[in-house]
């Protein structure tokens, strides 16, 4: 009896063993087919990129070819012009110093011209402060600024942050007049997570002291990245002698150095990226911050979050054709309805665009009416105070001039 | 002002005693109305300085959102069989997603207006709120009535294609010739027709959820930016091509007039060098980018340019734009589901939205008033104040139409989930950058200190000689 049962247990569990393992092995092809290929286990679905230079004047050439730099590669592995919020002082390529106009170089040979066409620039000038590069990532813009200039992201985009410019301890300065500081971008980054407005960030920054703007950062599933250690400075790779300023820094220098060899469908990590880059090469030590970041690095993909890629899915186009039968036979009378009013609704959707538009600024217009009556009210205000000071004054001369 | 000094003063000279500005209650009143208007001021500094901050309905939100809601899903089964009911309600209960609460009668039908009547029949068929099943086992039964009215969707993969919740949407339609000069170019498509014939019945069966857009254009040039690999009958595309297929770069696929989220659909014509280009191992020649849109490849018949897309490939392509609107919309995973959706889904998809929002406007309320506390100085206005009000007051109409009218209850979801979105994302709630205290000495003491020194000093020494005198005439 004993060694029945025996049998007849080591039966059952090696036939369910083997179907537990055959129906694995067909999903796994199955996945394989529809899933990505290679191991990242990221879950989003749509790229951006925030890319900020924070300053302005000839010699900060260099941190305007950062940012363009980095905008090159963002927009050459995928990500589009409609997914990239670039804030640049944008003073640098017309500028009267340049000898060669209009283009900005990254390298001395100046092989690659990175300004000349096909950019698109979302901040340019003096709109690069901090409040905007805040609403910006808040989202909490006016609703007047176009669509371009604002971060629509929802809670499956990876998002790439990246700011050059001159900082120091824990602040960051913007355009020779403001500063940013270390928490303003972590209570920036909270506000994105309560909304989720985002599934994983990289921030990559490189300045001075660099690896102290990310160090107040407290919002889960943000991995962070600086070019420099509190106390240490970020230096320039090296300078064109034509121009006469220094054309890129050192780390973005290295990192782009890798990012060339990157391409859409590259398997490269966010680990070979930390290892490659040499702090006696750049002479100060870039550091990471990967506690907040819940995906090993070595499992996390380049392209994450530099490339535009997305998970795709290929539907049947034959299930269109039994849709038609289906919309013929099955459901007749809706079927029926829907194609006698159908005919009225196409007229009417220009119709419906222009009342739609009018329920969009409605909100406007009232706000729009308070600061027209304060504008009017201010105009009468100030020129009867001008012309009321110029009587007073015309007064005193003339009471001066009877009175001697 | 020593008066035993008594100076005998010449003629012409004036007692410097009597000098207007010796006089000491001059000073004094001069330096009493200096502190006197810095005095009155500093309100007004105060209130100039301070943020405002309106005190928020916090006790309300915490209320309203742990209330759990429960939206009533009432079947009715026309042969009065109460023990199947029971059992039937039991085991759906177990089965439905939490949120909806399944009420199983039995007996006469067609009292109340949303109920569904499940009747015995041959084979499985639907129509309008009546189904028609065979009732054989209770499990079969369960898992019918499952699939129809809470569809499901366990897959990670295909619950991120649904797009999130907007109460309006832009819809962009795209012929792409990617060559048009090559010689196989499609010059125009009648775009009206096909959203006459395939588009708008959806449309108008989804009105109850979205306002949609629509808009269409007809480009000749659009290039792809990757290289096609040539297999044995034209060319093919891999799935890493496909996940790169949009060349966002070149190609301008929609207005940015509006800020509503845009779905975009793409007839793509390849240039005649490249034709035909199939996906590699697939039928079909059509693929959905998760929560943009879709795509569908339409190869010319033959190398000569068209002025218009024939009949066939416009029939084509906008039943096949037809399913990918649908998915990217709803995720149908319904066995009967037949293309055009039933009473059943239409429902199952309002309740599932309903569900979503009102879990969306739960967490935007929740985490908006834990922003508030954490970040001292956001400041929160008027109009956000109102908004969140008038988001709660929709939510609890929710709570209390939950159980009476599907249709006004979504419509109460969507009005709380819009104002507290548009609540959190107010632009006047900037919270104001971060001061320590070090910068706020280094601002204000470069502008008080200079006027606030000979102050201080000039009221200590008054108030020294007025205690001298005090001291000196008792």
């Amino acid at each position: 009896m004993l060694p029945l049962t025996l049998l007849h247990l080591f039966l059952g569990l090696s036939a369910s063993l083997l179907g537990a393992f055959a129906s694995d092995h067909q999903e796994e092809t199955v996945k394989g087919f529809f899933g990505r290929n290679g191991t990242s286990q990221s879950t989003h679905t749509n790229n951006w990129a925030v890319l900020v230079c924070t300053s302005r004047y000839w010699f900060n050439y260099r941190h305007m070819s950062n940012a363009l730099s980095m905008y090159r590669t963002v927009k050459r592995l995928g990500i589009p012009d409609s997914n990239i919020i670039l804030m640049l002082a944008d003073d640098a390529s017309c500028n009267a110093r340049n000898k060669f106009p209009g283009s900005v170089y990254a390298n001395p040979g100046r092989h690659l011209d990175l300004y000349g066409e096909n950019v698109e620039v979302d901040y340019r000038g003096y709109e690069v402060t901090v409040e905007n590069l805040i609403r910006v990532l808040t989202g909490r813009v006016e609703p007047s600024v176009p669509r371009s200039k604002r971060l629509l992201t929802d809670e499956h985009s990876n998002i790439f942050v990246y700011m050059a410019g001159h900082g120091g301890n824990e602040f960051l300065k913007f355009q020779d007049n403001e500063e940013i500081s270390a928490f303003d971008i972590a209570d920036a980054f909270e506000q994105m997570y309560q909304k989720k407005r985002y599934n994983e960030i990289f921030f990559m920054v490189d300045t001075c002291q660099a690896n102290s703007l990310y160090s107040k950062l407290y919002s889960p599933n943000i991995l962070a990245t600086g070019s420099s250690q509190v106390g240490e400075n970020s230096y320039s790779h090296s300078s064109d002698k034509d121009l006469g300023v220094a054309v890129i820094d050192a780390y973005t220098h290295y990192v782009l150095e890798l990012m060339e060899g990157i391409n859409k469908t590259s398997q490269s990590t966010m680990q070979d990226l930390f290892s490659s880059i040499d702090p006696n090469k750049i002479n100060s030590h870039p550091g990471v911050r990967s506690d907040l970041f819940r995906r090993p690095l070595d499992k996390t993909l380049i392209t994450d979050f530099f490339g535009g890629v997305s998970q795709i899915e290929v539907v049947d186009e034959e299930e269109g054709v039994e849709e038609e039968a289906g919309l013929a036979g099955g459901n007749g009378e809706d079927s029926v309805s829907s194609t006698a009013t159908a005919q009225a609704r196409s007229f009417v959707i220009p119709g419906r665009r222009a009342s739609r538009s009018k329920r969009h600024t409605e909100p406007i217009s009232s706000t729009s009416t308070t600061t027209e009556a304060n504008e009017i009210w201010g105009w009468v205000g100030s020129s009867t105070r001008t012309w009321g000071a110029v009587a007073l004054f015309g007064g005193l001369v003339g009471w001066v001039r009877m009175r001697s | 002002m020593d008066p035993q000094n008594d100076l005998a003063i010449p003629s012409g000279l004036r007692n410097p005693a009597d000098l207007f500005f010796q006089k000491e209650t001059i000073r004094r009143t001069i330096i009493a109305s200096y502190w006197i208007t810095i005095l009155l001021a500093l309100p007004l500094w105060w209130h100039t300085t301070s943020i405002e901050r309106l005190p928020l309905p916090e006790a309300r939100v915490y209320h309203q959102v742990d209330k759990p809601i429960s939206i009533p899903v009432r079947l009715c089964l026309p042969q009065s069989n109460t023990d199947l009911s029971s059992r039937l309600q039991g085991a759906l209960s177990a089965r439905v997603p939490k949120g909806l609460e399944v009420v199983v009668e039995s007996g006469n039908c067609g009292t109340e207006k949303d109920t569904y009547v499940v009747s015995p029949g041959p084979k499985k068929i639907v129509r309008g709120r009546h189904l028609t099943t065979p009732f054989d086992d209770l499990e079969g039964l369960t898992q019918t009535i499952v699939s129809l009215v809470a569809p499901s969707d366990v897959e990670q993969e295909k619950q991120t294609r649904v797009a999130q919740f907007a109460s309006r949407y832009r819809l962009a339609f795209s012929l792409l010739n990617e060559d048009a000069s090559s010689g196989n170019g499609v010059m125009s498509w009648d775009v009206q027709k096909g959203i006459h014939q395939q588009i708008q019945p959806l449309l108008d069966v989804l009105k109850p959820l979205h306002n949609f857009t629509i808009e269409s254009q007809v480009q000749f040039y659009a290039p792809l930016e990757f290289d096609l690999r040539p297999t044995d009958s034209g060319f093919g595309l891999s799935y890493e091509d496909l996940t790169v297929f949009i060349n966002s770069a070149e190609w301008t696929l929609s207005s940015s007039a509006s800020n509503d989220p845009v779905l975009h659909f793409i007839l793509f014509v390849p240039s005649a060098s490249h034709t035909p280009l199939r996906i590699i191992d697939s039928k079909s020649s059509a693929f959905i980018l998760p929560q943009w849109g879709g795509v569908s490849i339409y190869n010319t018949p033959s190398i000569w340019s068209t002025q218009q897309l024939s009949d066939r490939g416009l029939q084509r392509a906008f039943s096949t734009f037809s399913t990918q609107l649908s998915y990217t919309t709803w995720h149908s995973s319904s066995p009967e589901d037949t293309g055009l959706i039933s009473q059943w889904q239409l429902d199952a998809l309002i309740r599932r939205r309903m569900l979503e929002t009102a879990k969306g406007t739960r967490d935007t309320l929740r985490s908006f008033i834990k922003l508030a506390n954490q970040l001292e100085n956001m400041p929160v206005r008027e109009d956000v104040r109102n908004d969140i009000e008038g988001s709660l007051d929709a939510l609890e109409k929710l709570y209390n139409s939950a159980s009476t009218s599907l249709s006004q209850s979504f419509a109460y979801s969507a009005e709380a989930f819009n104002l507290a979105s548009r609540a959190f994302f107010n632009p006047g709630m900037l919270a104001l950058l971060y001061f320590p205290t070090e910068h706020k000495y280094a601002v204000y003491a470069p502008l008080f200190a200079s006027g606030l020194v000979p102050l201080f000093v000039s009221a200590l020494r008054e108030l020294k000689a007025w205690k001298q005198q005090r001291a000196q005439s008792r």
